[in-house]
């Protein structure tokens, strides 16, 4: 007898999503995690997630961990392809939030008491969607403001789970992201999501914010409430303020103060702290009047070696300060960004790189538009560039990426004003200038308090 | 195999989606269309039903492959459909169909439930003839045949789960046949105990009628061309042919063995959790079509208010 011919193929290499429709470059900027998870509040409260096994069977065969890669390929490339982004917008939509028995149940296993005994009020209705999780308002016995974050129960055993298999999330990163190195992803995908899952070292991450900016005259970060926070619950300082669409409607020169604010809080962390928060989403900013800015969420920080970010430094230095396009070049290779010895003409690597310097190659004021982010990200997947062959982008930088296709697209979007060259060079560690707008001037001595407490380390 | 005629607002969206459009997506609006928005009753299983939860579960893909599986191998339903349905021609928009059937007898309200299996009923009328393998004649409403096709149906729905889905108990496996009775009589099977010619009702029946039943099976080219067509199935959008083959592993693996053996599959078992990890993908891609989603949350709204009537302290 003919045995009809049956192939399992645990690859599932020709999953190819992404093929299906032509515009990979969509208008907007793909936001269809965060975004996604601002609509999910205003789901009907019946159809909240009441048990565990509800949890399992909405997030749980690969459907957390497809939300996660949707996340991450938003992070690293610019269009997703529209059925690709629909599928993972509309499996946002169908994560209602937890019941409030559901959500007391993981506060009263993680601290111990219900929510009634453990705060002195608690809000029952979650406040915002988290990505595994919710935010609740409570006042604590002494009376202060706070919100506190729950995770989804078993989603850590479930997500986990998932993440076992190698070879579908390969093919799955491969239709998301065709253009981009899948071994890498998958590494940093897998370490990305165990970090998230792990509310402590979301705590630690902002801790190391919260202490370095503490006394920052605009830059705001909820503080940590140690004891009332575990591996599945955070619990910080309630802050308050506009929201990112309020703030747009706000006169121009609010808008630049806040993108002023925004600039100064990416760089400061990426090169004081070498630490960058890979989620510089507007909904995770708080805006007040007078450039105050609120960061949430730090579930998604990446920590950089000297080693990793030195060349990152060479490469701006070389190009926008010594004007030495060999240097640059070195720098791209050290870095692995370039394979070394590609036969492509320096002149060529430097035209084709030079974009995403555009905002810092000169002092003076430029504003960013829409258009410059898109057409740096657009310049970012730009295969036929021969540039291209001989082009990666190696793990550790990864996350990066989200510097210039995500906190361009803010900026662009609220058409900010600013001498960029100038605030960089208040930053970069080989020019460390003295402040260039008065709100340089008024972070001197929260920068002078910065200094002492580093001499006394 | 069930008629070839859905439920009218399925066809309607099916026909809506382009003809090139695969499976998925045709599957997928068939589902939209049929999970009712304002239906006149709760229909022949109701929101507390078994029937409801299982026709909802992750598992239903391989159910339905399987079930088409089993049902190839009696001779005189393939020979039905095989001299007369063209489903060869446009296999995407049958399989549809077949599923806005289910779904309509599943979840819509009584009057279109029946309506929908009159049509079928009416299209049966004209099939009949002679099977060239075995050279018996056949139609297409005898309710010999008609107890084959849903049996098949009611005990894939049962396998697939159990191995790749929600877990029954024994009673709910007992209660999702005993309820499944309703369509097979719907179809034409006559509403008679099982022991005087109904349809299974019980497990243990079920079991019974595929040991009487087996005798009467046997493959013939046709049965095997329809299997390699189904395993390789060429009209699944071509980014989700991988995750089919892993569906169509299932599928086999979940069926009886005489059934394996008499096809010949070896076995490719592929694990519990990696399947339900390809069918997690395949939901997700299910759920991006249009309206999925909200007829899913329709259907979940009218589940949780059944449950707290029932929890409600009778008045």
């Amino acid at each position: 007898m003919n045995e009809p011919k049956l192939r399992v193929s645990r690859g599932l290499a020709a999953m190819r999503l992404a093929a299906r429709g032509g515009a990979r470059y969509a208008a907007s900027a793909p936001r269809l995690f965060a975004a996604a998870g601002e609509r999910r509040q205003q789901l009907r409260d019946d159809l909240a997630l009441r048990t565990a096994q509800d949890v399992a069977d909405t997030l749980g065969t690969m459907k957390g961990v497809l939300m996660k890669i949707g996340q991450l390929a938003s992070y690293v490339d610019d269009g997703l392809a529209p059925p690709a982004r629909r599928v993972l917008s509309r499996l946002q939509d169908s994560v209602p939030p937890m019941s409030p028995e559901l959500a007391a149940g993981v506060v009263e296993q993680e601290l111990g008491g219900t929510p009634e005994q453990i705060f002195k009020e608690w809000d029952p209705r979650p406040i915002a969607a988290a990505s595994i999780g919710q935010v609740h308002r409570a006042i604590t016995t002494d009376g202060q403001a706070v919100a506190v974050k729950v995770q989804y129960p078993g989603i850590a055993e479930t997500i986990a789970a998932d993440l076992g298999n190698v070879a579908l999330i390969r093919s799955l990163l491969k239709m998301a992201v065709p253009s981009q190195d899948v071994t890498a992803l998958i590494e940093e995908l897998r370490e990305r999501i165990s970090e998230e899952l792990d509310y402590l070292r979301e705590a630690e991450h902002q801790r190391l914010f919260a202490a370095y900016f503490d006394g920052h005259p605009t830059i705001r970060v909820p503080k940590i409430i140690d004891e009332l926070s575990t591996a599945r619950v955070i619990t910080s300082e309630l802050a308050d303020g506009a929201r990112y669409a309020e703030m747009l409607d706000w006169p121009q020169e609010e808008k630049d103060l806040a993108a002023e604010t925004i600039y100064r809080f990416t760089f400061r962390s990426l090169y004081e702290l070498r630490a960058f928060n890979g989620d510089p989403h507007p909904g995770n900013y708080l805006f007040e009047p007078g450039g105050q800015v609120t960061f949430l969420d730090f579930g998604l920080v990446k920590h950089f070696t000297p080693g990793e970010l030195g060349p990152l430094v060479r490469m701006i230095e070389a190009l926008c300060v010594e004007d030495d396009p060999e240097g640059f070049r070195r720098a791209m290779e050290e870095a692995d960004f370039l394979e070394p010895g590609a036969p492509i003409a320096t002149e060529q690597v430097v035209a084709h790189m030079s974009l995403f310097y555009d905002a810092v190659r000169e002092r003076g004021p430029r504003t960013m538009t829409s258009e410059y982010s898109s057409a740096v990200a657009r310049r970012y997947v730009d295969f036929k560039n021969p540039l291209a062959a001989y082009a990666k982008i190696p793990r550790p930088y990864v996350i990066v990426q989200r510097i210039n296709l995500g906190l361009f697209a803010i900026l662009g979007e609220m058409n900010a004003t600013a001498d960029w060259r100038g605030l960089s060079e208040e930053i970069w560690p080989f020019t460390l200038a003295p402040p260039t707008t008065p709100m340089g001037e008024a972070e001197k001595p929260w920068l002078a308090s910065r200094e002492t407490r580093s001499r006394s380390d | 195999m069930a008629g070839p005629v859905g439920c009218a607002r399925g066809l309607r969206v099916t026909a809506e989606v382009s003809p090139q459009a695969g499976l998925f997506q045709r599957a997928a609006a068939a589902f939209a269309a049929c999970v009712p928005v304002d239906p006149a009753d709760d229909g022949f299983f109701g929101p507390g039903s078994v029937t409801w939860r299982l026709h909802a579960d992750l598992s239903v893909p391989v159910s339905g492959l399987r079930s088409l599986l089993l049902q190839a191998l009696h001779p005189l339903a393939m020979a039905g459909v095989d001299q007369h349905s063209q489903w060869r021609d446009d296999p995407a928009g049958r399989f549809a169909s077949t599923a806005a059937y289910v779904l309509t007898t599943t979840y819509g309200d009584r009057a279109t439930a029946r309506a929908a299996a009159m049509r079928v009923r009416k299209v049966h009328e004209r099939v009949r003839g002679v099977d060239p393998v075995t050279g018996k004649p056949y139609e297409a409403g005898d309710p010999a045949l008609l107890t084959w096709v849903h049996a098949a149906l009611v005990e894939s729905g049962l396998a697939a789960a159990a191995r790749y889905g929600v877990a029954l108990t024994t009673a709910e496996q007992d209660q999702y046949v005993a309820e499944m009775t309703a369509v097979a009589e719907l179809i034409g099977v006559p509403a008679r105990r099982f022991a005087d010619g109904g349809a299974p009702a019980s497990v243990s029946e079920l079991d019974a009628y595929f040991e009487a039943v087996r005798p009467s099976l046997a493959t013939s080219k046709s049965t095997e061309d329809t299997a390699s067509y189904l395993i390789g199935m060429p009209d699944v959008e071509p980014e989700l042919a991988d995750a089919w083959q892993v569906l169509a592993a299932a599928a086999v693996t979940s069926l009886p063995g005489w059934a394996r053996d008499m096809y010949g599959f070896g076995a490719v078992p592929p694990g519990r959790e990696e399947v339900r990890q390809v069918l997690g993908v395949l939901d997700a891609v299910y759920l991006g079509e249009p309206g999925v989603l909200e007829a899913r949350q329709r259907l979940t709204l009218r589940m949780r208010a059944a449950e707290r009537d029932q929890q409600a302290p009778a008045r």
